[in-house]
């Protein structure tokens, strides 16, 4: 016991920097696209994701640190490092990741891919003579009139490239007159398909990416000039945007003006072909300010996002998985009333495993009832086209009292949720446009009825957001409940977030930023309490990120006294397993696979009275102190006993799960060969199957047995 | 059949509008509370008026919360104003004003009236006010403009006052002073000293166990959080600490800590400091906050109006007891006083049917029989006047202004000569016809009353009254002789006959 005290449990050396974390994340989904036992088109839809993840990891992560840098910012960080050391190691890994991304995509996938009857043409000069000529009438008819090409001279000076738009960069030089090198630029334009169709056998189809469509035609582009080279090239900038908003009159506005200007930011990152004429890459690196620790070398096609247009091609069913389709929710079989049905008790949903259509029909029916006073939702992320915001909509055009919190901050759909905000307010809601200085992440739904015996609410509570299109991606968990004390919550929660509350307490649900670090660090802490006095202390716990160094402090003493701590995280975590005396009894490993492990769910033993909660806040910082979220308990035994199940097979899962190392940020698949496979999610699928099967009434048309009708009762 | 109701509190430093329901599945039930700062206080206490901003705000506020109203389809709402526009000197203009553009009409509380609302929403907390006041107790009602004392013994009020300490008013006037932060803290302890202390000399004779505190600054920091101190109970001890956290640190600091917006640090300070206060001058040894507020106050009256619940203690006596309290710092004569009440309450019920009175108007009279002859206190001449003035200076908590005019001006016609109109002796114009005709009324009675009391020597204290046939037989069965009133009787009886046109006649048996 001595020794312990002696611990400094912030010391950086117990930290693992979360950007690097993030990149180990990255490799994670990079892994499942080299693993042999995935389908082909999941695997290169993986590699797509890697890629998608990884601009907007630049665009925010690297952007900010970049910022941070540039205003001489030097504190370091929970692990020790500066924004500069930062930038530095994360460069350095962010360039291995992509070596092995397109090494994986070169010898692995793409000979697979052929392979399997499908080829994508490397370069323009492997067409075929009969390609070649379909590619220069497309070129000619589709592409030619949607082309701007632009070269740069004395008069003309270096255009704007738009953050994450394809290029080709080319050397051009007069063909009379003066012999210097001119550069020309000219953007793939993203308004045509990337991935072209070649004509050809049926045995392999083989299509070309419309950059090398142009890159051969690059001559007409420029008809007074020879091109010396031309290569694709791809910049991506800081979209990292900071807006005071004590200083910004209207929101709104203010978050317009900045979606404008993320399409001018500092660009962070040059991907270029790697066999780039070495003039045009230094002209390049000079007009964007970039250094070469920013320039990434590609031995492959640009843009890796490509694939999913690759995997959505027609055909090719034996290497896609399965169609999927949600489970009906035995609670709520489709057209009942969903207002008694959860009179009956509460109702818990598990997306995507159980359809997110009860969701929807909540707020849909609330709309047409005429018991319904009101309806109250926080809104983050939507669909295009949401089924719920046009409920919302329908709901304040009869005469529903409809509020809705619109989070314009959610980041990079803020142009999207500007539109739609707009046309809530035209239906007649009341919107409001998120806090100042808080994002608002919960989520939550209220619809207020009046019923024989008084005002009743329902609550919809949920981990994710009200989305229904991601809702089949991603794993979250939702409640449907009437309980009073949660309703009296909801209605201060929708109260606080208009301004007009400062509730004095909670009766049952937690909320950040005022209230839940607390109720976390105050439950850490019991759970060593409980293993300090000789009993078992433990927590399981599922999460996407955990970087909040309060909470992490609060783990490490957790298990220095001897709490047996399983985290499940998904993403970024900043703790270190397996340090000598701080951190030997937690375990952290995580789930990646078909569907995007977003759930978050907390469970404290509790000396044998578990508690669990769920919630829309990780252990970060960010979702903690600055942001609006709620964490709900769950109470009724059956669903705690369901939670529980959930997260048991998670912590038993080998297929899908990565554990993280000792002492270490790197994770290593458990070995799944000697052991029966358990894959977490294919089981949670069968699993919410079984459950609707099991209460779907048998039709009695396939009895062999005739069952007469009986005289009704009187 | 289910009701619901709205209550709304326009304060000095807050808007508060709660909804209630009552018949459902409890008898009544707050379903909604919206809260917003809005110091209007800071306007009126400083320039008797308040800015056309802050005028907006409000009518923006009211505009929403009458939203809200419709929403929960709302029945009825009553809508009060405290001290913030009460003391402005253009009320009246601004309550029309807010009326117009809002569609809401905002009733002006008086201080005791408030006091009484406030005093009622505790009890309608339930157990912790009946437990609390089983012993010695005291309420502080403390509020932006001022402080209420009530001091409780064994389940009944003794005495209750009003100190000019609220926390709005505190803070302007140290702030005026222009000290640094650690020199203003000591100089709103002096103040407070200062003044308790005073009450202290006047209206304090042992200690007070329980100190139950009522205001919208510190008493929500008792409940914070759902973890402990949920019944919103503390020791001193506890007190003590929650207080120290409440103190150091700076505002930004404690504000995150309570989770209160930082504007409202300084004032759960002082109130935190008024609490402190009092416990050492009474030696308190345990503090409630039961964290009720004016609104639930006025549903709790709403739904004592409508019979929708029937409360369990006795407000009314709470008010007779208070003007017992007020006779008695007056050396008014309590048996006098025990046999007047007993006579014209005799009077009162025999003539009720016709009267044209009420139950409320028979406690106005009860008050007046207390306190007919308190002026008595600064001289034997002009005891009507100086009555009225004891009794018009003197808050009765839970009467109205408009009330306290109502009994002072009984007590004022019991002696002087009987006002023919309200020019005449000056009556306040606000009485208006219907207050007149009150006072005339319950004049007649207690004249009556007091002639068949003139000897003081409770001779008629079991006087039987009937009415039969335009006359009023009261009927007195005593061997003594009453030469007294006798002598008094028939001018007493000719003003009851003008009033009522019943003609009063002693019978005895």
């Amino acid at each position: 016991m001595a020794a312990k005290k002696n611990i400094n449990f912030r010391d950086p050396q117990y930290y693992t920097n979360r950007e690097l974390s993030w990149v180990e994340f990255d490799k994670r989904i990079l892994s499942e696209a080299t693993d042999p036992a995935t389908s082909l088109f999941e695997r290169l839809k993986f590699l797509a994701i890697v890629s998608s993840n990884l601009d907007e990891f630049v665009m925010v992560r690297v952007g900010s640190l970049y910022d941070m840098n540039q205003a001489g910012y030097d504190k370091p960080d929970i692990a020790g490092l500066t924004p500069a050391r930062q930038l530095e190691a994360v460069s350095a890994a962010l360039h291995e990741l992509v070596y092995d991304q397109y090494k994986a995509l070169r010898t692995k996938l793409l000979p697979e891919l052929k392979s399997n009857g499908l080829e994508l043409v490397k370069g323009h000069e492997n067409m075929t003579a009969a390609e070649c000529k379909f590619a220069d009438e497309y070129f000619r008819t589709l592409v030619y009139p949607v082309l701007t090409p632009m070269a740069v001279d004395s008069s003309r000076p270096f255009p704007l490239i738009l953050n994450k738009s394809l290029n080709i960069g080319a050397l051009v030089r007069k063909k009379e007159g003066s012999k210097e090198l001119v550069f020309a630029t000219v953007q793939v334009p993203s308004v045509l398909p990337r991935v072209v169709l070649l004509p050809g056998s049926s045995n392999l189809k083989r299509v070309i990416l419309l950059e090398e469509i142009i890159e051969r035609n690059m001559k007409s582009l420029f008809l007074n000039y020879d091109i010396v080279c031309s290569h694709p090239y791809r910049i991506t900038r800081n979209g990292d945007m900071s807006i005071d908003e004590d200083d910004a009159e209207d929101l709104l506005k203010e978050i317009e003006k900045s979606v404008k200007a993320r399409k001018r930011g500092q660009a962070l990152r040059l991907e270029i072909e790697h066999r780039a004429d070495k003039r045009l890459v230094s002209i390049l690196k000079k007009e964007l300010s970039i250094d070469d620790s920013e320039i990434f070398s590609i031995d492959g096609p640009l843009d890796l996002t490509a694939l999913f247009k690759i995997i959505s091609l027609p055909g090719f069913e034996s290497l896609k998985n399965s169609p999927f389709n949600p489970a009906a929710v035995p609670e709520l079989p489709s057209g009942c009333d969903i207002f008694s049905q959860i009179r009956k008790k509460d109702i818990m949903l598990f997306h995507p495993y159980q359809t997110f259509e009860p969701v929807v029909d909540f707020v849909r029916q609330a709309a047409t009832d005429p018991d319904v006073l009101a309806i109250k939702q926080t809104l983050y992320r939507v669909s295009g086209n949401s089924p719920i915001i046009a409920a919302l909509a329908q709901a304040a055009e009869n005469g529903k009292q409809v509020t809705v919190l619109v989070e314009l901050k959610a980041r990079f759909d803020e142009e999207h949720n500007i539109v739609w905000a707009k046309m809530l307010e035209k239906a007649g809601c009341h919107v409001i446009y998120g806090l100042v200085g808080l994002k608002t992440h919960s989520k939550i739904t209220l619809v207020v009825r009046h019923e024989n015996d008084g005002i009743r609410r329902y609550v919809h509570l949920g981990t994710g957001n009200y989305n229904d299109a991601t809702a089949r991606i991603y794993t979250d968990v939702g409640l449907l409940t009437c309980n009073e004390q949660i309703g009296e919550d909801a209605t201060a929660v929708f109260n606080m977030l208009s301004g007009y509350s400062e509730p004095k307490a909670w009766n049952r649900l937690i909320l950040a930023p005022l209230w839940l670090k607390e109720r976390f660090l105050y439950l850490i802490d019991r759970e060593a309490k409980i293993a300090s006095s000789g009993k078992e202390g433990r927590i399981v716990a599922k999460m996407n990120s955990l970087s909040d160094p309060d909470i992490i402090e609060a783990l490490y003493k957790a298990s220095a006294a001897g709490v047996k701590i399983q985290l499940i995280v998904r993403g970024i975590c900043c703790l270190k397993t397996g340090i000598k005396g701080v951190s030997e009894n937690i375990s952290v490993r995580s789930i990646t696979g078909n569907f995007l492990e977003h759930a978050r769910i907390f469970w404290f033993k509790n000396d044998e009275n578990p508690e669990v909660f769920c919630g829309s806040a990780d252990w970060m910082s960010r979702n903690l102190d600055r942001r609006v979220e709620i964490v709900f308990p769950i109470t009724d035994d059956t669903l705690k006993a369901r939670l529980w199940h959930v997260l048991e097979t998670e912590l038993k899962d080998n297929r899908r799960a990565q554990i993280l190392q000792p002492l270490g940020c790197d994770y290593v698949k458990e070995g799944a060969r000697q052991k029966k496979a358990v894959d977490s999610q294919l089981i949670a699928v069968k699993e919410a199957v079984d459950m609707a099967k099991a209460a779907t009434p048998k039709k009695t048309s396939e009895s062999r047995v005739f069952i007469p009708k009986t005289k009704p009762a009187k | 059949m289910v009701h619901t109701f709205a209550a709304i509190d326009v304060g000095s430093f807050e808007l508060t509008m709660k909804i209630f329901e009552y018949g459902g599945r409890k008898p009544m039930k707050e379903i909604d509370c919206l809260v917003t700062g809005l110091s209007l206080g800071a306007d009126t206490y400083a320039t008797g008026k308040i800015s056309k901003e802050k005028v907006d705000e409000l009518c923006r506020v009211l505009q929403h919360f009458s939203s809200v109203m419709r929403s929960y389809k709302v029945e009825s709402y009553k809508a009060y104003g405290t001290s913030a526009i009460r003391e402005t000197v253009n009320s009246d203009i601004l309550l029309d004003l807010i009326e117009t553009r809002t569609g809401i009409r905002i009733d002006t509380l008086s201080n005791s009236e408030q006091r009484f609302l406030d005093y009622k929403a505790i009890a309608g907390a339930g157990d912790i006010f009946y437990n609390a006041i089983q012993g010695s107790a005291a309420i502080l009602d403390i509020g932006g403009g001022s402080i209420q004392i009530s001091l409780f013994d064994e389940d009944s009020l003794v005495s209750t006052q009003n100190l000019k300490l609220g926390v709005l008013r505190i803070r302007e006037r140290v702030e005026s002073l222009g000290a640094d932060p650690y020199r203003m803290r000591l100089l709103e302890e002096e103040l407070i000293d200062a003044s308790l202390n005073t009450y202290k000399k006047l209206f304090l004779t042992g200690t007070v166990k329980n100190l139950i505190v009522m205001d919208d600054y510190i008493s929500n920091c008792f409940r914070r959080g759902s973890k402990k101190n949920d019944d919103g109970v503390l020791s001193r001890k506890e007190y003590d600490a929650l207080l120290e956290k409440l103190s150091n640190g700076g505002t930004f600091e404690t504000a995150q800590a309570f989770g209160v917006p930082e504007e409202k640090v300084p004032l759960m300070r002082i109130s935190g400091l008024l609490v402190k206060c009092l416990c050492d001058i009474l030696k308190s040894e345990t503090i409630y906050a039961p964290g009720v507020t004016l609104s639930d106050g006025i549903a709790y009256e709403f739904a004592e109006n409508n019979k929708i619940i029937k409360p369990e203690h006795d407000f009314e006596k709470d008010i007779t007891a208070c003007a017992l309290n007020i006779s008695r710092r007056y050396k008014g004569s309590q048996s006098r006083a025990e046999t007047l009440r007993q006579i014209s309450g005799t009077i009162f019920d025999s003539i009720r049917k016709i009267s044209g009175l009420s139950q409320r108007d028979r406690l106005y009279l009860d008050i007046a029989s207390i306190l007919h002859d308190c002026g008595k206190y600064i001289a034997m001449t002009d005891i009507g006047e100086r009555s009225y003035d004891i009794v018009m200076a003197t808050e009765i908590i839970g009467l109205s202004h408009y009330e306290r005019e109502i009994v002072a001006n009984i007590v004022r016609f019991n002696h002087s000569d009987f006002a023919y109109s309200v020019f005449e002796h000056s009556i306040d114009a606000d009485l208006g016809k219907d207050g007149y005709i009150k006072i005339a009324k319950l004049t007649a009675i207690l004249r009556l009353a007091n002639s068949l009391d003139r000897s003081h020597k409770q001779r008629m204290k079991e006087v039987k009254a009937t009415l039969s046939e335009g006359e009023l037989s009261l009927k007195v069965n005593t061997p003594q002789t009453f030469l007294l009133e006798e002598a008094f009787f028939p001018e007493a009886s000719d003003f009851f006959e003008e009033i009522y046109s019943i003609r009063p006649v002693i019978i005895r048996e």
